[in-house]
């Protein structure tokens, strides 16, 4: 599509997870909606899933690193200072094209971590103001799950959940045996025919991309609705700087088109939806004489309190095959036995399980190589038939809590294809997360020795699990303590939103996409409700 | 590596990809070289230039070594020879990286794995449906999410 310079009277930035929601619940309004996206739209047909050299894929054009991957579509982040490396994909459904859909909630307690343990701060809502855009957004998305999960206030997934495999039955007994806490995965994906789209095959591809549209990335899910309803989305458009006017408010964006070509698109109101790393590097990118240390940044917040969920991942080697290659690869079974804080524990707040299917036969390979347990010579094929299609993984995701030497800063030297200074994220692990990494990974050995494991691998901090990006534009009602209030809008400048996961508070101990876009659905409705009032 | 291999090179390779994965036992996994797995290989080192040296100086070392010392080209050594000499290499680390990828892809060898060797779609997998019983005792348990 051609994108003239007429203003428009929203102009979303990004068309992943929020964005998409955003503009999905905004387009009812018949507003002139315009979104820019630095990717383009992907074809399903050509997804690795399609191909018998699926597995090698993601170790090139598919892998999770933007900087492993090297597209014109992607920006390389800095991440040597940073013991986790950044995970996302910038593509019409952003990150959700790569994510495992894994779609749980934030418990109740994650929205009170000051009042009930006295760090960081509380959210400016709560879980009973997000409940029904969370209802809302799995209708959307299409969730496979089971109510009456003990561990969360009653909630219904429109779908059955999806097949707990061999893997999952497994590591479900081992939980019984301890009599912890499991549940099947609220999960992203169709169990059955769902909305037009079919039900999960059980390929076991889906950090590549669905083919068969059971996942839900987003441009499967609310951009065609959206696009039928008077969106329009621009793809290829790589957006340099927010410009602001003389009164101070955000008048537009300057961009780079396909061909590289600087270009400039005015609006009424402009929204950031590029994720915990990309909305701090635009905002830092946007200086003027009106915000000379980046956009909306007198608190000096902009870019502080990264914050990933810090993960373990530890993998059990059974006796029995288990079909490991099967199903859905990240949405198994959870366990929140370790959510709520107990401070016996040596530390706050808390983390979930995540159980995991197996490895394929090149990923077996690696992974035994890695592992230092696939020797090359005479005794390769023992040490190989020992590990495949005998392995079940479980990885811990534990709460991070904000901390402001914690950050995305714009780097040096770097920039992206069209020249644009790039990220640099700085990050270590706190004593918290250490603490209740060294926690969760033992536990984590007991699961797997209680399913029937003989022997357990530890990998944690998980390098390359940098998928959950956020904290780095929280939302608060005080505009020194935060960057946008309690509905998006940045305290500083009264038409600039920020939807996607920079506005954490704190990072609870789950999947964010659901909350990610079950707050951006209420950003969009107070935007709505505000409409004749928006700016004051 | 920084042209085609010549035919002694390639010789050598296939000599040394049958040493880091060679024929299973029971005779259903054939040996890397066997496999035919020297052209993947070439053709993916030489886009990692470090790498292609690495291994073009390694294998000219190998055939060098095997040489001076037994008088016969690395090919021509007996097994533990061979073993002995590729301890030694410093490039064995790195190749073996793309001789796991490249042999476990090949459909001969996810055939003998007991999996159909084809793209995981459009086809996918069964699986049975969840057994709920497991569940049970979960299910006895109160809610335990702290109230706000």
């Amino acid at each position: 599509m051609s994108v003239t310079d007429d203003p428009v009277d929203v102009l979303i930035i990004g068309a992943g997870a929020s964005g998409a929601a955003l503009a999905w619940s905004l387009s009812d309004t018949r507003m002139n909606i315009l979104c820019l996206e630095q990717g383009d739209w992907m074809d399903p047909n050509r997804y690795p899933g399609m191909t018998e050299d699926w597995e090698l894929r993601q170790l090139g054009d598919f892998a999770l690193s933007p900087n492993a991957r090297g597209r014109r579509e992607d920006y390389p982040v800095n991440d040597a200072d940073s013991p986790i490396s950044a995970s996302m994909f910038n593509a019409v459904g952003g990150s959700t094209i790569l994510y495992a859909a894994h779609f749980p909630r934030l418990h109740p307690s994650d929205f009170r971590v000051r009042t009930l343990d006295g760090v960081a701060d509380d959210w400016p809502l709560d879980y009973a103001r997000l409940a029904p855009y969370y209802a809302l957004n799995e209708r959307m998305m299409g969730v496979s799950g089971l109510a009456g999960d003990p561990a969360y206030p009653p909630k219904t997934p429109p779908l059955p959940p999806l097949p707990l495999g061999k893997v999952g039955e497994t590591l479900g007994r081992g939980f019984n045996r301890l009599g912890w806490h499991w549940w099947p995965s609220d999960s992203a994906i169709t169990s059955q025919p769902y909305e037009g789209r079919a039900a999960c095959i059980n390929a076991g591809t889906c950090l590549l991309g669905c083919p068969q549209g059971a996942k839900a990335s987003t441009d499967i899910t609310y951009w065609p609705l959206a696009l039928r309803r008077g969106v329009r989305l621009a793809t290829h458009c790589r957006v340099r700087e927010i410009t602001v006017g003389a009164n101070g408010m955000a008048d537009g964006v300057i961009y780079y088109d396909a061909e590289g070509r600087e270009q400039k698109q005015r609006a009424e109101v402009v929204v950031l939806a590029c994720n915990g790393i990309g909305t701090p590097r635009l905002l830092l990118n946007s200086r003027s004489k009106h915000f000379p240390d980046g956009l909306a940044n007198r608190s000096g917040l902009v870019g502080k309190n990264l914050m990933f969920h810090p993960y373990a991942m530890v993998t059990g080697v059974f006796d029995q095959r288990l079909e490991g290659y099967k199903g859905a690869t990240g949405c198994c079974i959870m366990s929140q036995e370790f959510y709520e804080t107990d401070r016996a524990r040596g530390f706050v707040r808390g983390y979930s399980f995540e159980i995991l299917r197996g490895f394929g036969p090149v990923s077996t390979a690696l992974w035994g190589m890695s592992s230092g347990r696939m020797p090359w010579g005479a005794d390769h094929h023992r040490a190989y038939g020992e590990l495949f299609d005998r392995t079940a993984g479980m990885v811990v995701i534990c709460e991070d809590l904000p901390e402001a030497h914690n950050t995305v800063t714009l780097d040096a030297e770097l920039a992206d294809a069209d020249g644009i200074p790039a990220p640099k994220i700085t990050y270590r692990l706190s004593e918290n997360s250490t603490a209740m990494l060294e926690h969760s990974v033992a536990r984590a050995r007991q699961v797997l020795e209680a399913s029937g494991a003989h022997d357990t691998v530890t990998d944690a901090p998980l390098r390359f699990a940098g998928w959950h990006l956020m904290g780095t534009a929280r939302m608060g009602t005080d505009p020194e303590r935060s960057v946008v209030n309690e509905w998006g809008r940045c305290h500083d400048v009264r038409n600039l939103f920020v939807v996607d996961g920079s506005v954490f508070v704190t990072a609870g101990a789950v999947n964010p996409t659901n909350t990610i876009q079950a707050l951006a659905l209420h950003i969009a409705d107070t935007i709505k409700q505000n409409l004749a009032n928006l700016f004051d | 590596m920084g042209h085609p291999l010549s035919d002694d090179q390639r010789r050598t390779l296939t000599s040394v990809l049958d040493e880091l994965i060679p024929p299973s036992a029971d005779g259903r996994l054939p040996g890397a070289g066997a496999l035919g797995l020297a052209d993947y290989v070439e053709q993916v080192v030489q886009a990692t230039p470090e790498l292609a040296g690495m291994i073009a100086e390694g294998l000219a070392t190998l055939d060098d070594t095997a040489r001076s010392r037994a008088g016969r080209a690395f090919a021509d050594l007996a097994q533990p020879e061979k073993v002995a000499l590729l301890h030694e290499q410093p490039f064995v680390f790195p190749l073996m990286f793309h001789v796991f990828t490249g042999y476990y892809k090949e459909p001969r060898v996810v055939a003998a794995l007991g999996l159909e060797p084809r793209a995981p779609h459009p086809k996918g997998h069964e699986m049975a449906p969840v057994e709920l019983g497991l569940l049970d005792t979960v299910r006895r348990r109160a809610p335990f999410h702290r109230a706000c």
